[in-house]
């Protein structure tokens, strides 16, 4: 058990705690095991790997048999069963498991074995808030499969849900659950840190052919830069994001950009202020970056606007539609976001004169917060889209086939999604409604020269 | 010991948890066409000699092992090819031949023997003697209290045998007063007469709704008793409506005795058609004896194409009186000195006053010579405290215990649950409005708050144990609750509890 222990400790720093307690649990095979463990927390906090590396090791160093599944992959109960049985039998050819009772059948079959060589069994699964959607008795039975089948066994179950959300209606047996919380700063920063060795190995590659800066480099790589690179990586990130992993891609990508001014000799490697200057910049534009894992150089990123802006703007203008669906686009994006009682206001010529109210006036005074475009879009029948795209068109096209054919383009490209009333389009009791934000119907309209703010209730 | 199984759905008790026993009374014989001939007088002159053995389960003839099988399908017993003396001695089959074996109906299934014989009778004690006396598959030959049904049945059915033509009866009754038991009693009465040559002879079938997985199942079933093999039900039925449409001569009158008919009816209702149309047919001979337990059956369930062919020739089974189980109880014990004579009154009075069920009044009875027997007192008859601690603890509810053995977070729990819902008004109540309850509950008793998260588990556990009604507590401040105790209940429990501590 402390083999394992000082084996995994160096692998997982930060984690001594769950490792040992771990350890304590199902460290040692001649001890019992208890029959279920729920270890649960973030993403990004260790979970799979730790158990991955743990199992690994008992297999190692003892006479334990080990499966490791993710519930994602068993979208039926005999696959899981299946699954376990040849990661557990290791080499016994393909075992059949049809049920539950064939399973646990098979498990004591081994117990029963006289030369039954290994003393114990260790499932892990991954991704366990699946277990609760497959067949009721998965659960029960995978947490009480030590007593069911008579081995010492222990199943581990990893989730990133408390335990709260697994009771069924009919009761549960007992679990030890253990929970990995997340690193806070000074452990991000150590970890994070850990690799120095491996990157300056991987930048030294890189700059073997320019020998100024590889001499350059040698001598500034130090671990204090490098820690002091990640306190200033971690000032920005931090708040934001606290994935390891998230944090690493982005953390090495910015590597280099940080320490270009000090190869080219522009900034001692000792002036942190001057350094945090030129970083500044590129970190918060990778900042809007993360999650969306684009594999681009940030030079390019870094453009004088919102990037977020910019990419609708890029999407808006990418989206090759035809000019009819553009505006019927738009006349979808007017109906969701305009109440039905304006139509006539806004898009009839005539519509004789208005009379203000002094109750309109107040009940609009109320709502002046809630914009329509912010609490989402509101259905419409296909009857008024026409009416509307009628009035918007100015010019006066046939109601053809083609058109309406467009329609359900529009449909399948998701950029309308129907409400209801799929089955019967045809009658007018179908529903739809735009799924585009107004940015993306400003950039439209702007391609095909028409406002669309003006015809906006909300902006009026 | 029909009786005993007849309706496990609706009555679950003691009498279908114990084992099933073979007794004497067990000579309910259904006819099978071959080798009706020589075989069953030999065997039943056989019956009336005997005293009663387990051991005639493994008799070879097929018409007392196929009895013992109560399943459709009896090719799940691995021993049986074993066990059956003749096929011991050559090569094994394989396990296709078996099966072939089992469909032609040419192995009988038996079960296994005890390897020590059974204890003799003169070494029981007396109460011992009434505990079997008193279990409920110890059909009696002739049913207290019910003379005048088995005179209508009987009347009935050697009319009809008689006038050999077909028909149908309709009996109806709560669970436990004795229809079953009076129909086969009937139908016992008719085969004794029928073998001293004083009416002609008939053939008797017997299905039960509940053991049938299917109701199509019902002619495979029925094709079984006729000739003993197994075919699929479409081949059974083809064959069955050529029998009872084409006629025959020396076609002897068929008594089909259709228990639960009610599980036999689907939506499309082409079973009981078929089994009520047979009967229409001349060439048929059938008479059929549908039981069930409601009386308005035929009306509400049935179609008016059925029920017109159900007929009008109905018999409702009431439920026993306080006297008439006494008269039971009383009928059973026979001379014996077992129980007091108040001791049987009230059980009697009390079944009555609740179901009219016999097998429960007998149930009742059996469990109170256990405690009897197991009081250390080592008394030789039953009194009417062991008869009221039995009555305890077969009819008085749990549910009181149950509260008050639970923790003392779970209390509160409950108490905030009622509390909720007497806040509310209404019965269904979400966990947040519970958990803000528990809060109050627990600051004004001076308890530590649980956590929502141990409060969901307090709350799975009591869903578990079936005090609350509660969902999966995957959406958890919003799964709805619903107590499954009476509030009242709770407050007994909890303030009773209070007093003595």
């Amino acid at each position: 058990m402390t083999e394992i222990c000082a084996a995994m400790e160096a692998l997982f720093p930060c984690r001594e705690a769950t490792i040992e307690t771990l350890g304590d649990l199902i460290g040692d095979c001649e001890d019992v095991y208890p029959s279920a463990i729920y270890l649960f927390g973030h993403s990004g906090t260790g979970k799979t790997s730790i158990t991955r590396e743990f199992l690994r090791e008992c297999g190692r160093r003892q006479k334990v048999r080990t499966a490791h599944l993710n519930a994602i992959e068993c979208y039926t109960t005999k696959i899981m069963l299946e699954n376990l049985l040849d990661s557990l039998a290791s080499g016994q050819g393909p075992i059949k498991a049809d049920n539950m009772l064939d399973f646990v059948e098979q498990l004591r079959r081994w117990h029963d074995d006289p030369e039954g060589l290994s003393e114990g069994f260790l499932i892990a699964v991954d991704n366990a808030e699946r277990l609760r959607d497959m067949d009721a008795n998965v659960l029960p039975v995978l947490l009480r499969l030590q007593q069911l089948t008579k081995l010492n066994l222990c199943v581990i179950l990893m989730s990133q849900l408390p335990f709260e959300k697994f009771y069924n209606k009919t009761g549960l047996s007992d679990v030890i659950i253990l929970h990995l919380a997340q690193y806070n700063k000074g452990e991000t920063q150590r970890i994070l840190a850990s690799d120095f060795s491996q990157m300056r190995g991987n930048l030294i590659k890189k700059y073997a052919k320019e020998h100024d800066r590889l001499e350059i480099f040698k001598e500034v790589m130090t671990e204090d830069f490098y820690n002091n690179y990640m306190n200033i990586f971690l000032s920005v990130f931090y708040k934001a994001c606290r994935d390891l992993p998230e944090l690493q891609l982005t953390a090495r990508k910015c590597f280099s950009i940080y320490l270009e001014p000090v190869l080219d000799g522009s900034v001692e490697a000792t002036d942190i202020s001057r350094l945090w200057r030129h970083i500044a910049g590129p970190l918060r534009s990778a900042l809007t970056q993360i999650y969306m894992r684009i594999e681009k150089p940030l030079d390019e990123a870094e453009g004088s606007t919102n990037l977020e802006d910019q990419s609708v703007r890029k999407m808006a203008q990418s989206l090759e539609l035809p000019y009819y669906a553009k505006y019927l686009l738009i006349a979808a994006f007017l109906a969701s976001h305009n109440a039905a009682n304006q139509d006539k206001r806004l898009f009839v010529k005539h519509h004789g004169k208005q009379r203000k109210r002094m109750q309109t006036v107040n009940a609009r005074a109320k709502t002046t917060e809630k914009m329509s475009t912010f609490v989402g879009p509101k259905s419409f029948s296909i009857d008024r889209l026409l009416a509307i795209f009628y009035a918007i068109l100015e010019e006066k096209v046939g109601l053809t086939c083609n058109l309406l054919s467009q329609i359900s383009t529009l449909v399948h490209l998701k950029l309308l999604s129907f409400v209801s009333g799929e089955q019967n389009i045809m009658d007018g009791s179908a529903r739809l409604e735009c799924t585009v934000g107004l940015e993306f119907v400003l950039q439209i309209g702007k391609v095909v020269g028409f406002n669309v703010r003006q015809y906006l209730c909300d902006f009026m | 010991s029909r009786l005993a199984e007849g309706t496990p759905r609706r009555s679950i008790q003691l009498s279908n948890i114990v084992e099933k026993r073979v007794f004497k009374e067990d000579e309910i014989i259904s006819t099978p066409k071959r080798g009706r001939t020589k075989k069953v007088p030999e065997d039943e002159d056989e019956d009336e000699d005997e005293d009663y053995t387990p051991k005639k389960s493994i008799q070879k003839t097929p018409t007392r092992s196929r009895r013992m099988s109560t399943t459709t399908k009896p090719s799940t017993t691995p021993s049986k090819a074993i066990s059956t003396p003749s096929k011991g001695a050559v090569a094994p089959m394989t396990p296709s031949q078996k099966m072939k074996k089992i469909r032609a109906g040419e192995l009988s299934p038996s079960m296994q023997q005890r390897t020590d014989r059974p204890m003799e009778d003169s070494s029981k004690s007396q109460l011992q003697l009434a505990r079997e006396q008193l279990h409920v598959s110890v059909v009696p030959t002739s049913l207290p209290c019910r003379e005048k049904e088995f005179e209508n049945i009987y009347a009935f059915l050697e009319g009809k045998i008689q006038d050999q033509c077909g028909g149908c009866m309709y009996v109806s009754g709560v669970p436990g007063t004795g229809k079953t038991a009076t129909v086969t009693g009937v139908i016992r009465t008719l085969q004794r007469l029928a073998k001293k040559h004083e009416l002609p002879a008939f053939e008797f079938l017997e299905i039960n709704g509940m053991r049938l997985t299917e109701p199509r199942q019902a002619y495979v079933q029925i094709y079984k008793q006729l000739t003993g093999k197994t075919v699929s039900w479409e081949h059974a039925h083809s064959l069955l409506e050529k029998r009872f449409t084409t006629p025959a001569p020396r076609r002897v009158t068929t008594v089909l005795l259709v228990d639960e008919l009610d599980i036999l009816c689907n939506r499309r209702q082409d079973v009981v058609y078929n089994l009520l149309d047979w009967p229409t047919k001349s060439a048929a001979k059938l008479v059929v004896v549908t039981i069930a337990n409601t009386m308005d059956l035929p009306e509400r369930l049935l179609m008016g194409k059925v029920t017109s062919r159900l007929g009008l020739t109905r018999l409702t089974f009431q439920p026993y009186t306080h006297k008439q189980l006494q008269e039971i109880v009383t009928a059973r014990l026979g001379g014996s000195q077992a129980f007091k004579g108040e001791a049987v009154q009230l059980v009697a009075r009390k079944v009555a006053a609740v179901s009219g069920d016999a097998r429960r009044a007998l149930d009742i009875c059996r469990r109170s010579t256990e405690i009897a027997d197991a009081d250390s007192a080592n008394v030789k008859c039953v009194t009417m405290l062991h008869v009221q601690q039995a009555l305890a603890e077969m009819i008085a509810s749990a549910k009181v215990q149950a509260i008050k053995n639970c923790s003392r977070l779970e209390q509160i729990f409950l108490q905030a649950v009622a509390a909720e819902v007497t806040r509310t008004g209404v019965e269904e109540t979400t966990f947040m409005g519970v958990y803000t309850q528990v809060e109050t509950i627990a600051a004004f008793m001076g308890a530590a708050v649980p956590a929502p998260g141990r409060a969901l588990r307090l709350c799975a556990k009591l869903g578990a144990e079936r005090l609350i009604i509660s969902e999966h507590s995957r959406n958890d401040l919003f799964q709805k609750i619903l107590l499954n105790v009476s509030a009242d209940d709770i407050h007994y429990a909890l303030r009773v509890g209070e007093v003595s501590s």
